[in-house]
């Protein structure tokens, strides 16, 4: 399958940088971020005291603070990261569209829609019950752009355009929910996406199917990229277009729809991270499933730690400060017009 | 294809219906008030029903004519504009700006005079629309870009209500009511801050001409002698206002800007002005109409006006995209 691999590399760009290069930087990135996310929070504690805490465990208040609250926070921020930022790239490969992500595709909003009309139906809700209500949302949200908005004669912006559309209406039923009934604040908070007091159930209910899914992404990316170059030449090159679509339409609903279910819907990591791994390492989806994965766990833990200090003392939901990033960054790509080719 | 040879005969028609229903709209509502008494009332004759008429329903339906008509102008000139038939203040980002302003102020500002919110809601939507502006500048301000700087300026202001949001959790009602939009409670005092489209409405209908020529194209344009950048800018602050002083009112409502104007491109032809006129008479009868099934379905608990219109509108913004897809 040389040839294969010759397309994809030729219609990379000219100045990507080794794969080896950008996997050590990005990886060692990640391994500073997971000090640094396990260290801050309301009391700053030092790599020394983290070790302890996590190897040689002891009753010292320190052990108790990073094996109850700490540790599975951190845990769950890469795996969401890494969740989002591969659900994105997955979605950019099946529409061949730049600008396909989680949210712009309708994914979150559908998927916080359904998690909270089921907050409020529900008095008692178990998490699990919250991801699969957060994967029929996100099947009916990505559903409902697919159908109506993607298609060939659909350009980038009009996608957007369409998809910002679709979120909005989502997002004001959430609202009409919200507003008629008494117990808003709780699902409001959970709206903007945050990380704030996640503890060891949810990194159980989340872990298997974010996993399962990061696994089957990486084993098939070597279809994905093939899909990525078009369906005429896929097809030809003697692959099941509409069974790896298939696969990847669940793929993204398996990633995103477990991640919004437990920490909300963050923003923008789904859009700009393959972007930017692009850039690095080429249209090579086996090197773009992996870099996105690292980078979008990396990405996710420092915004996390940002959210402890723009109003410091107090913590601001992480969703925020990736809504902030993505945003900018995304006002740089557009500016730069590299999302757009009309 | 018939509808479209009268097309002054189709507007007369929509404007009486419009009469028609906002006569009806004023017996609606906790109370119901007959058509009758209504009739007596409003000529002169002083009943039990006259108070709740000329202090509560009157504005409150003057308010929805006029911020629907407003808000289906404002979107059909940003998508003869922007050349962008899913353009409209709410998908591009100033509505968005203005919720943000006007939550800040109701916020961090909560003792300050009622008439600090439509000030600072017309701030943030002139803001958004600035920086808008000047990202989208060098390229132009093309269209596409446009759209898609608009989309991040919104995600951003997003982050900042949300941020407020969670930071102020306990005025979360208030604000949430009003980031919906609804007419609920709005009394003459607010009609004051609707004066800047009362009186754009009419100037965009004597410009509307100039409007059509922009429609035609840049080069078109600049042949027939026209300044197209000066036109363009000056159609959009046209827009902004007509935006930010609705949203000064009634909060932000989606998508009366985004789908009336479709509405009334299929029932009228390419003129402008007429175009124009449809426009306003069908976004008010929009508004009107959601308001009512607002207040009317179970009284006296009031569906917030914006949810209906949310409700009403993406299905029907839904199939135009359908269409959109298979043209």
């Amino acid at each position: 399958m040389f040839s294969v691999k010759g397309v994809i590399q030729t219609m990379g760009s000219k100045r990507t940088l080794n794969i080896w290069v950008v996997a050590i930087i990005s990886l060692s990135l990640l391994l500073i971020g997971l000090f640094l996310h396990l260290s801050v929070g309301s009391t700053i504690m030092n790599i020394h005291t983290i070790f302890n805490a996590i190897f040689q465990i002891d009753q010292s208040r320190e052990t108790t603070i990073i094996q109850t609250l700490r540790l599975p926070r951190t845990i769950l921020t890469v795996m969401v990261g890494a969740a989002l930022a591969v659900a994105g790239a997955l979605m950019q490969a099946i529409t061949r569209n730049a600008l396909a992500s989680p949210e712009i595709f309708g994914v979150n909003a559908g998927a916080s829609l359904a998690v909270a009309s089921a907050t409020l139906l529900f008095a008692t809700l178990s998490p699990s019950m919250t991801v699969y209500a957060a994967f029929i949302g996100a099947l009916l949200g990505g559903l409902t752009v697919y159908v109506f908005a993607s298609g060939r004669k659909m350009t980038h912006v009009k996608l957007a355009l369409a998809g910002t559309a679709i979120h909005l209406f989502f997002s004001s039923i959430t609202q009409a929910i919200v507003i008629l009934n008494e117990r808003a604040t709780d699902v409001l908070y959970w709206l903007v996406g945050s990380l704030n007091g996640k503890d060891w159930t949810h990194v159980q209910v989340a872990s298997p199917w974010i996993i399962i899914g990061l696994a089957i992404a990486f084993l098939l990316s070597r279809s994905f990229s093939i899909l990525s170059l078009g369906e005429s030449m896929a097809s030809s090159l003697g692959e099941r277009v509409q069974l790896i679509r298939l696969i990847g339409g669940l793929l993204v609903i398996m990633l995103a729809g477990s991640s919004v279910a437990v920490v909300g819907p963050i923003s923008f990591i789904g859009l700009i991270v393959p972007h930017i791994t692009r850039k690095l390492v080429g249209p090579d989806y086996s090197r773009v499933i992996p870099i996105s994965a690292l980078l979008g766990a990396t990405l996710l833990l420092y915004a996390d730690i940002l959210s402890h200090f723009i109003v410091y003392p107090y913590e601001s939901p992480v969703g925020i400060v990736t809504a902030l990033i993505g945003a900018s960054f995304f006002l740089y790509l557009v500016r730069k017009e590299r999302l757009i080719k009309q | 294809m018939i509808r479209k040879k009268k097309p002054n005969l189709l507007i007369s028609i929509c404007g009486i219906i419009l009469l028609a229903f906002s006569f009806i709209s004023l017996g609606i509502g906790s109370i119901s008030i007959s058509p009758i008494d209504i009739f007596y009332t409003l000529i002169g004759h002083s009943s039990g029903n006259s108070f709740i008429l000329f202090n509560y329903r009157l504005p409150r339906m003057i308010i929805a004519i006029i911020v629907g008509a407003s808000l289906a102008v404002a979107g059909a000139i940003l998508q003869i504009i922007l050349k962008n038939p899913l353009a409209s203040p709410d998908v591009v980002g100033v509505t968005k700006g203005a919720s943000l302003f006007a939550v800040a102020s109701m916020i961090l500002l909560p003792n300050a005079l009622t008439i600090m919110l439509p000030i600072s809601a017309l701030l943030g939507a002139i803001t958004v629309a600035t920086i808008l502006l000047v990202f989208s500048y060098k390229q132009g301000a093309k269209t596409h870009s446009f759209a898609l700087i608009g989309i991040a300026l919104s995600a951003i202001c997003q982050a900042g209500i949300q941020f407020f949001i969670v930071k102020f959790p306990d005025n979360v009602n208030t604000t949430l009511l009003w980031l919906t939009g609804s007419l609920w409670g709005r009394s003459w005092n607010e009609i004051m801050f609707l004066i800047p489209c009362l009186i754009l409405l009419p100037i965009m209908l004597v410009f509307a001409r100039k409007l059509e020529i922009l429609g035609l194209g840049d080069k078109v344009a600049a042949s027939l002698g026209e300044n197209v950048q000066l036109l363009r800018y000056s159609f959009l602050s046209v827009s902004v206002i007509l935006t930010g002083a609705s949203v000064a009112v009634v909060g932000s409502i989606g998508f009366i800007g985004l789908v009336v104007p479709h509405l009334s491109k299929r029932l009228v032809d390419t003129n402008a002005r007429r175009f124009i006129t449809m426009s306003a008479i069908l976004g008010a009868l929009f508004l009107l109409v959601a308001d009512t099934i607002g207040k009317g379905l179970m009284p006296p608990v009031e569906i917030p006006a914006g949810i209906v219109t949310a409700l009403i509108g993406a299905p029907y913004f839904l199939y135009l995209l359908r269409r959109e897809k298979n043209k």
